[in-house]
């Protein structure tokens, strides 16, 4: 079936997009690798009458890093070029793990990584690692701009707390703790392309006190944040008691739903496994 | 619906023409330039079965627009073969009858020569990992495997 009609706009500057967005208000859609949205268009989820493509923008291709203000990746950075990056591989393990595990090579070619948050699926792979490392969205309006934390960004199954005629131009990460470790566990179906049945993200730094996160996919409307496994970290006894603490409340506050992937209740112990399995490899428990 | 005047190469001839914005690249390919080497099945990315190169990088072509080739070089399962001569990932797919129906083929062949021509001696799972956006239906995954990473070796 043909994509639905609509005309096609490729602005070369910031200012550009923002005038085409505050003039086509819901009639636009953002196109960067399209992985999501032809899909959506094709089957008549989207109808937008008018696609702003904004693979023009040099500044949105912006992929940096820097000791004091962290990683920078722009909206039109695709997944591959993440992956490509030492640095993101040396120091942001749980990103780079789950770009490198998101879908196919052949749509990371393509696909972006503000792509992936703004499509808002429950089971987008890099969400879990932006919330374990605390990236910020970095969102232009017509009115300016601001920074959505990553844990205040997504609100619902394919929702998010953008407003119309706001668009993200890209997500800063700040530099995890020294000695940190992050990583993603996707357990799927299949080893590619698959979505994932559940995706746990973790973070673990010791500077004298553990600190650690803990972030899931695919077990809730939205990509999850377990605040409490930062408090029993925190807090008293043994790492193994405490692995098995956040495991155990990892898997009470997951509201996973039955689909064609997997059955609630095997979500539900598979998120508990990961968590055990994650946690351990990143405190050096055996 | 608007209409874009695309300048691109595929297959190292120039192509200079207009398309409506909602035209894919694999329509492109197929409609107006009448290649049907490259293939549509689900027009979603999942199969992976249109894939061409594009700028020497694969492509899910269901998923790109025609518009958006503008300027740039494509290149399809018609452009590796010179004449009757077969590249070496071509005739190691027929040695290993790395071939079935057939209809994946083009997809695993132009994938794999993007493989070979960044990684000239990829493993087994770089392999597997390379082509693992492209379905078989007959199953013959070990067969394409084997012949990608013979071409690899060299072996005739």
């Amino acid at each position: 079936m043909p994509l639905p009609e609509f005309s096609y706009f490729r602005p070369k500057t910031i200012e550009g997009l923002v005038s085409l967005l505050a003039g086509h208000g819901a009639d636009a859609k953002i196109l960067a690798g399209g992985t999501d949205l032809f899909v959506l268009m094709r089957d008549r989820l989207v109808r937008p009458k008018c696609v702003i493509d904004i693979k023009g923008i040099e500044e949105l291709r912006e992929l940096s890093w820097d000791k004091g203000r962290g990683l920078m990746i722009g909206a039109a950075v695709t997944l591959n070029e993440l992956i490509g990056s030492e640095i993101v591989e040396q120091r942001f393990g749980a990103l780079w793990k789950a770009a490198s595990v998101l879908a196919d090579p052949t749509i990371r070619n393509r696909a972006t990584l503000v792509g992936n948050i703004c499509n808002a699926s429950p089971a987008a792979d890099t969400a879990p690692a932006l919330l374990v490392l605390d990236g910020g969205v970095e969102v232009v309006g017509a009115r300016g701009e601001r920074t959505i934390p990553i844990r205040d960004f997504f609100v619902g199954v394919k929702r998010t707390t953008l407003e119309r005629g706001e668009f993200v131009r890209g997500v800063r990460i700040p530099n995890p703790p020294e000695g940190a470790k992050s990583d993603y566990l996707k357990w799927g179906r299949t080893r590619g392309e698959d979505l994932a049945v559940v995706g746990v993200a973790a973070l673990a730094a010791d500077s004298g006190k553990k600190f650690v996160r803990v972030a899931l996919s695919s077990v809730a409307p939205t990509p999850l944040l377990i605040s409490e496994v930062e408090d029993i970290f925190r807090g008293e006894g043994s790492i193994e008691e405490r692995i098995e603490k956040a495991a155990s409340v990892v898997v009470q506050r997951i509201s996973p739903i039955s689909d064609v992937r997997a059955s609630r209740e095997y979500r539900l112990h598979m998120a508990g496994v990961l968590t055990r399995r994650v946690l351990r490899q990143l405190l050096g428990v055996s | 619906m608007s209409r874009h005047k695309i300048s691109f190469s595929v297959n190292g001839e120039r192509h200079e023409l207009e398309v409506e914005a909602n035209r894919t690249l694999l329509q492109l390919l197929r409609e107006d330039l009448e290649m049907t080497g490259t293939k549509r099945a689900c027009e979603r990315g999942d199969c992976g079965l249109c894939t061409v190169l594009m700028d020497g990088e694969p492509v899910k072509s269901c998923l790109v627009l025609a518009v958006e080739v503008d300027g740039r070089e494509v290149t399809t399962i018609e452009g590796l073969a010179k004449g009757e001569k077969l590249t070496r990932l071509q005739r190691a797919f027929i040695e290993h009858g790395a071939v079935q129906c057939g209809f994946c083929t083009p997809a695993f062949i132009v994938a794999g020569e993007a493989l070979l021509k960044r990684n000239p001696h990829p493993s087994e799972d770089e392999v597997k990992e390379a082509v693992g956006g492209i379905l078989c239906r007959c199953t013959g995954y070990r067969q394409i495997i084997d012949a990608i990473l013979d071409a690899a070796k060299g072996r005739e």
